[in-house]
């Protein structure tokens, strides 16, 4: 354990002494699929519950073939695929896109997480009580601010469970980048163990690495959450507006579905 | 129809008809309010009176039919034999701001505290500045009897309550025309009084309300006009004393009948 950690500890945080490696690649990974996930998440998720089923139907198709096939074999068909065929390869700027992994795996996470987050979002937007909008609607608010002031902050506040799960998702399905020479945590590990032959240790550093990264990140929704339900929670106690009040420790436990 | 041969009233629905397939919910209804009038729409379930008050402000679309405000029409263009859609968002939005509704399931905005629910309008739709925003709201809770709790959250408040912020934040569009449907049936019986006092209020006041009710001892004590619907047809329409004191259709007494 001692020895591959003195080995590979560096690596596996962030440099093999070449270049940019482990964690710090797999934070990178994780962060650019995220937030390029939400950001496409939220136009196709107002498609999916839009009444045109021409705005509709072509983003329930995507998602259908993004979350009805691995994901393993859309970062290959990206990496290998695309750069298989010939238009890709003389369209220089195209073929600098697609030879490199580190720019494939993350346009595969992206792709991917932005259909299940699409269907999160479409959920938490289906579920928003139509009264509500229409009160919006009746007071003179425009499509766009129903949208931005009522919508899309309760759609988001009721998503935050489930998102939170995706974002897991997206970072541990960041490990599937080392079958396409991103040097991340789990490319690392693979190295430490081929290596050195302990198998066990070099991954389990590397599951203790992808732990503690989920637990973070879980304990941040988790803070997120609290912070933006204050609207819903310890009834019979006077709520007030300075909403980062601090919270007993037992109320997490306690408001959790 | 010529505008110019109409006698001048404030709020005037012309000959509207909504149709949901085969069925016809309202049938060539039209009626008009002067500025001041308390209208009241009564009627037993299923007769169209939600529709009418929905149709009036387009949350519901019409099949046939206009609406005029002060002399404007509110502008529509046919999108299928049975509906009619308003063409212009922007003067839909306009109108929409002077004509504020209160709803029969309050429908305040849950994450939002009573004051952010009570300025929401004003701020975004009226463009006011933020401090007159919160003047005029805490002047419409102190006038609904609930100063002091603009920093609650909605869930937090009782059905009675809620109805009352809901009032407020109607009030506080400084609307020129109040829309209320069915706004105490979905309350226990006894937060019924508590929000008729305020719209009891708002009507001597001398605010121009259309109100859906049940409650016939609101609509003969504060309205100014009654009016009975029937099958999607105004079947009698009159003055609270002669509407519940000497009701001639047959329908109506039956209704009344039932009422009592």
């Amino acid at each position: 354990m001692i020895d591959v950690l003195n080995e590979y500890g560096l690596a596996f945080l962030y440099s093999d002494g070449y270049r940019l490696t482990g964690l710090v690649i797999t934070l990178w990974l994780t962060v650019i699929s995220v937030f390029a996930g939400f950001a496409l998440a939220l136009p196709m998720s107002m498609a999916l519950v839009s009444n045109r089923a021409w705005v509709r139907l072509p983003v329930r198709f995507y998602c259908l073939i993004l979350c009805g096939t691995p994901l393993y074999l859309q970062l290959m068909t990206i990496y290998v695929g695309v750069y298989g065929l010939q238009l890709v390869r003389d369209t220089p700027v195209l073929a600098a896109i697609f030879k490199d992994g580190m720019h494939c795996a993350p346009i595969a996470f992206a792709l991917n997480s932005a259909a299940y987050t699409s269907i999160i979002f479409a959920s938490a937007l289906r579920g928003v009580p139509y009264g509500e909008i229409e009160a919006a609607r009746a007071c003179g608010l425009s499509r766009r601010l129903v949208w931005t002031r009522i919508v899309w902050p309760r759609a988001l506040r009721s998503a935050i469970p489930a998102y939170s799960n995706e974002v897991i998702f997206v970072l541990h399905a960041t490990s599937l980048a080392s079958a396409v020479t991103v040097k991340d945590i789990m490319a690392i590990a693979r190295d430490a163990s081929a290596a050195t032959y302990k198998s066990f240790e070099a991954f389990g550093i590397a599951a203790a690495i992808y732990l503690s990264l989920s637990f973070a990140l879980l304990a941040c929704f988790r803070r997120l959450e609290t912070r933006l339900t204050i609207h819903l929670r310890r009834p019979g106690v006077q709520m007030t507006v300075p909403i980062a009040r601090p919270l007993p420790a037992s109320s997490h436990r306690m408001n959790r579905p | 129809m010529n505008a110019q041969s109409m006698p001048k009233a404030y709020l005037r629905v012309e000959g509207l008809h909504k149709q949901y397939g085969a069925r016809t919910v309202l049938d060539g209804v039209s009626l008009s309010a002067q500025k001041g009038d308390v209208l009241s729409i009564i009627g037993a379930s299923g007769s169209g009176k939600s529709t009418l008050l929905r149709c009036i402000n387009m949350l519901e679309n019409p099949s046939r039919g206009e609406v005029w405000i002060d002399g404007e029409k509110i502008e529509l263009r046919r999108v299928n034999p049975e509906t009619l859609v308003p063409s212009s968002e922007r003067q839909l939005q306009r109108i929409r701001s002077r004509m504020s509704m209160v709803f029969q399931q309050f429908n305040l905005w849950p994450h939002m505290t009573v004051l952010q629910n009570l300025i929401e309008g004003p701020l975004h739709v009226k463009k006011v500045a933020k401090e007159t925003a919160v003047a005029t709201s805490q002047a419409m809770l102190k006038k609904v009897g609930l100063f002091g709790m603009e920093d609650r959250y909605p869930a937090f408040l009782s059905g009675g309550q809620q109805q009352r912020v809901a009032i407020a934040r109607a009030l506080c569009m400084e609307p020129d025309v109040m829309l209320f449907d069915e706004p105490t049936s979905a309350l226990d019986p006894e937060l019924v009084g508590e929000v008729l006092d305020v719209m009891k209020q708002l009507a001597a006041e001398g605010r121009t309300m259309i109100v859906v009710t049940h409650e016939m001892a609101f609509a003969r004590e504060a309205s100014s006009r009654v009016v009975f619907l029937h099958n999607g047809q105004i079947e009698e329409e009159g003055p609270p004393s002669e509407v519940f004191g000497e009701p001639k259709s047959a329908r109506l007494v039956q209704f009344l009948a039932r009422c009592n």
